[in-house]
């Protein structure tokens, strides 16, 4: 009997904790990230409206942006942060540094979807990925052949290239 | 397919390349098989993402676009059959594009076809926030529909059509990926029939001196 009422205790007490647990994660969620075509699962902790707060460690596993002091970069590419808007893009919790990506996405001109049903956020063309368009020169890419093999348009720079899509459907 | 092998045994040996991209969710699976049958000696690339639309803001397939030595558009977005495989249904005879073609392959910059910047800037549609956005919804049904959620997809792929209502690219993947009749209650044949009928479905190339234009029905 006695050990019956242990084990009822135990249990009560394992389930306490895992509420506790639990309600200091609450506002934790998982959510995708589908950027440049790539979806990375990441942990945030808050997507009140037009906030998607993650650590910038997941930032750059999500996007391989960089928070630096010279702004949001990557590889050649560097976003600075205006003074006015750095509360609506970092912020400090005790544990890591936080950024918004939504709010980055605003910034740079970005469009987001979203599907709430399975957490998931599109990124599309930053305004600087959609530049080339009214420079006139040809949007660049690399897509592979059958074989897998890769192939750019730059690869046929000295060459007159005649780009045409079609589709089996 | 076919007609472009044609035209590039024409034209390769005149600093000139064709890069066709295929269109489709399913990548090799769907554009594969046609790849195969048409033994390509040009650059054939398959493009499971529409990036290459997203990134021209083409809307419909086939779409073509020249592209000079040094990367700069010469002629944006039109139809680009070269071959007759689909004039009874479309109208359009590929014969004038074949002619501008070659008349700029010869030519470049000094080709009639070459066109202004000016004009190539009002064709080009660079940034439509609505077709902007909708390139976005379109990338996200595509991501939900590979990752085995189709019934999640299909309000993306809505709202990407109802965003950009002139992208036939929209539809008709998303159609394709579908029973269209169940999920979006209509056809390919039946939009055909709304927007006018399949002689007006693809707005013929706009060349100057336009040979004949093609009786409406």
């Amino acid at each position: 009997m006695n050990r019956v009422r242990l084990a009822a205790c135990t249990l009560t007490f394992l389930f306490a904790a895992f509420l506790a647990s639990t309600s200091a994660r609450a506002k934790e969620v998982r959510v995708t990230i589908v950027y440049d075509d790539v979806a990375t699962d990441v942990a945030s902790n808050s997507t009140d409206a037009g906030q998607l707060w993650i650590t910038t460690a997941d930032l750059t596993r999500a996007t391989r942006f960089e928070l630096k002091p010279q702004g949001v970069c990557r590889d050649q590419l560097c976003f600075p942060v205006p003074k006015a808007r750095a509360n609506e893009l970092v912020r400090k919790s005790s544990s890591a540094t936080l950024f918004n990506l939504l709010a980055f996405a605003q910034l740079v001109q970005q469009p987001v979807t979203h599907d709430a049903a399975l957490s998931t956020w599109y990124f599309g063309l930053r305004a600087d990925q959609r530049q080339g368009l009214a420079s006139l020169q040809a949007p660049d890419f690399t897509l592979p052949d059958m074989a897998g093999q890769p192939h750019s348009l730059s690869d046929f720079r000295g060459k007159k290239v005649l780009l045409v899509t079609w589709a089996s459907w | 397919m076919p007609g472009w092998q044609a035209i590039y045994q024409q034209l390769k040996d005149k600093k000139f390349e064709i890069i066709s991209v295929a269109q489709d969710t399913n990548g090799v699976k769907d554009a594969g098989p046609w790849i195969t049958a048409a033994k390509p000696t040009y650059t054939a690339l398959i493009d499971e993402k529409h990036l290459v639309s997203k990134l021209y803001n083409m809307v419909n397939v086939p779409t073509g676009v020249w592209i000079n030595e040094a990367g700069k558009i010469v002629r944006p977005n039109e139809v680009a059959f070269v071959d007759d495989r689909f004039k009874t249904f479309t109208g359009l005879d590929s014969e004038p594009y074949l002619t501008a073609l070659k008349d700029w392959v010869e030519k470049g910059e000094k080709s009639t076809y070459a066109m202004s910047e000016e004009r190539l800037r009002e064709k080009l549609n660079a940034n439509d926030p609505d077709m902007i956005l909708a390139a976005a919804e379109f990338g996200l049904g595509e991501y939900l529909y590979k990752g085995g959620h189709l019934p999640e997809a299909i309000p993306h792929f809505k709202e990407a059509q109802r965003l950009n209502p002139k992208s036939w690219n929209y539809k008709r993947q998303a159609y394709a990926l579908s029973d269209a009749k169940r999920d979006y209650g209509t056809t390919f044949a039946d939009e055909v029939q709304k927007s006018g009928g399949s002689k007006v479905y693809y707005q013929p190339p706009d060349f100057p001196q336009q040979p004949a234009a093609h009786p409406n029905p």
